[in-house]
């Protein structure tokens, strides 16, 4: 299948499936779906990024929003990898909350930056049997735009993130490589990481100062 | 000079005795482990660590400043113009390998950019190619020669070039020595020589300069900066190899390195 139609299949499955009405549900994710749960979960982010709320009314909104549209779990555990096992239930329970923290650390330390921020839908692929890829393209002000691959899971029952990729680098991946790096120097112990992660928090807090 | 001298002994000193150490190999009684040092592809990671630790240093000496420097000296408009004319200048070398690959499409567009970026595009500094529906793409011999089946090898750090390895190094090479303006620098009076260093010299300070942002990201927010970039770059090949739908921009047609296809965010 090429590109063109692709797009065109992208975009006839939405108004098809408003024709048909109710569609036999389906295990993999279905590319209108997932790109106007990428959409609405977009807009929703970018209006809470934009807004004049004091920065922890908005960091508060932030991290609702992540934890329902990305599967924190998942991901969380995929990056970890295979020093998962390693870990002790404490440990695994306490990187679970260090990782969540550190997604939203991450964004609420970049308001500033964000300020202005926009995004369109750009184009949308099927890219493996059970996930969809939906492309955005990510608008800052006096900034060269730049395109953000969503990878979008069912999980649950329900369309999540699973990974963000630019420019064909994965940040799970990516991720998994750096987390599992800092565990290798440090004689295959996971609480060096979480040291490291909480630092690492702390830091971010200190960015966002205010 | 004598205290910028002393530190870049002492880093380059760090980096010569990490030289003679290897990553060991996992046991294969330890599959997960021994896997993931097969997809880290970094054999020589001690060497690598301790050359990046070098790297590091001539970079917060120079090259960050000197980019730093560049962004401060010369306007946007005009840092966009040079970014376009050094990205035309690699038009034969993108070229050439469009049709190495045996890709016929992508080589008329190469050839169709540079006969309009250099003529209408005023030698190049306007993409005027690219408003009118043609924009551009790099490829260098890294990838052509991976597109001929021949691995990477294994990763490696070099300090001022940044991420690599054997196949991409070896290709960086063949980009210089088939580069027609080289030979033409080569065999020119010492004004051609001045114009090859000028162009050796500001492709140095746009390429640093297009990645302020992303390295501080990197070194701000990454628990092992120099374990992201190796993954980041392996992936990132990995794409521009099978062209996979992005379009790097001409002037990051390097073809290894920091600046290989790192510094157009482009959209598609």
């Amino acid at each position: 299948m090429n590109r063109r139609s692709l797009l065109s299949a992208a975009l006839a499955v939405p108004a098809a499936t408003a024709l048909l009405g109710a569609l036999p549900a389906r295990a993999e994710m279905d590319i209108g779906r997932a790109s106007s749960f990428i959409e609405a979960t977009g807009r929703e982010l970018v209006a809470t990024l934009n807004s004049n709320q004091p920065i922890a009314v908005r960091r508060q909104k932030v991290a609702d929003i992540l934890r329902q549209a990305v599967d924190v779990d998942g991901v969380g555990r995929f990056i970890l990898g295979r020093w998962w096992r390693v870990a002790t239930p404490a440990e695994q329970q306490e990187y679970m909350q260090l990782f969540e923290e550190t997604l939203i650390r991450n964004l609420s330390a970049r308001f500033g930056e964000y300020q202005g921020v926009t995004f369109s839908l750009g184009r949308s692929q099927q890219r493996t049997e059970d996930d969809a890829l939906v492309n955005t393209v990510i608008q800052r002000p006096s900034l060269a735009p730049f395109s953000l691959d969503w990878r979008v899971g069912e999980v649950g029952g329900q369309p999540r993130v699973v990974d963000v990729i630019a420019e064909g680098t994965s940040l799970r991946l990516t991720q998994r490589s750096e987390y599992s790096a800092v565990i290798s120097r440090n004689g295959g112990k996971v609480a060096p990481l979480l040291d490291a992660m909480r630092q690492q928090i702390a830091a971010l807090a200190a960015r966002e100062g205010r | 000079m004598s205290l910028s001298r002393r530190p870049l002994f002492s880093l380059a000193l760090a980096g010569l005795l990490a030289l003679s150490a290897c990553a060991t190999r996992p046991p294969a009684s330890e599959p997960e482990a021994l896997a993931e040092y097969e997809f880290n592809n970094d054999p020589l990671e001690p060497m690598n660590r301790g050359l990046y630790v070098v790297h590091n240093g001539i970079d917060t000496v120079l090259l960050r400043p000197a980019a730093e420097f560049y962004r401060f000296l010369v306007p946007q408009p005009v840092r966009g113009g040079v970014r376009n004319a050094l990205g035309n200048l690699r038009s034969p070398v993108i070229f050439l390998n469009d049709v190495l690959q045996g890709d016929p499409e992508r080589a008329a567009t190469t050839l169709a950019r540079f006969l309009m970026n250099s003529t209408f595009g005023v030698a190049g500094l306007f993409d005027v190619a690219k408003a009118a529906g043609l924009p551009g793409h790099s490829e260098d011999f890294g990838q052509t020669l991976a597109v001929w089946g021949l691995g990477e090898g294994p990763y490696l750090f070099i300090p001022v070039i940044g991420p690599s390895n054997p196949r991409d190094l070896t290709g960086f090479g063949m980009g210089i020595a088939a580069d027609p303006l080289t030979w033409i620098i080569a065999d020119g009076d010492s004004t051609a020589e001045a114009l090859g260093w000028t162009r050796t010299g500001l492709t140095a300070a746009d390429t640093r300069e297009s990645l302020i942002e992303a390295i501080d990201s990197v070194n701000q927010t990454s628990l092992d900066p120099y374990a992201t970039l190796r993954s980041a770059y392996r992936q990132r090949r990995a794409h521009e190899i099978r062209n996979g739908g992005d379009n790097a921009a001409p002037s990051d047609a390097l073809g290894t390195g920091l600046g290989a296809g790192g510094s157009s965010y482009a959209p598609r």
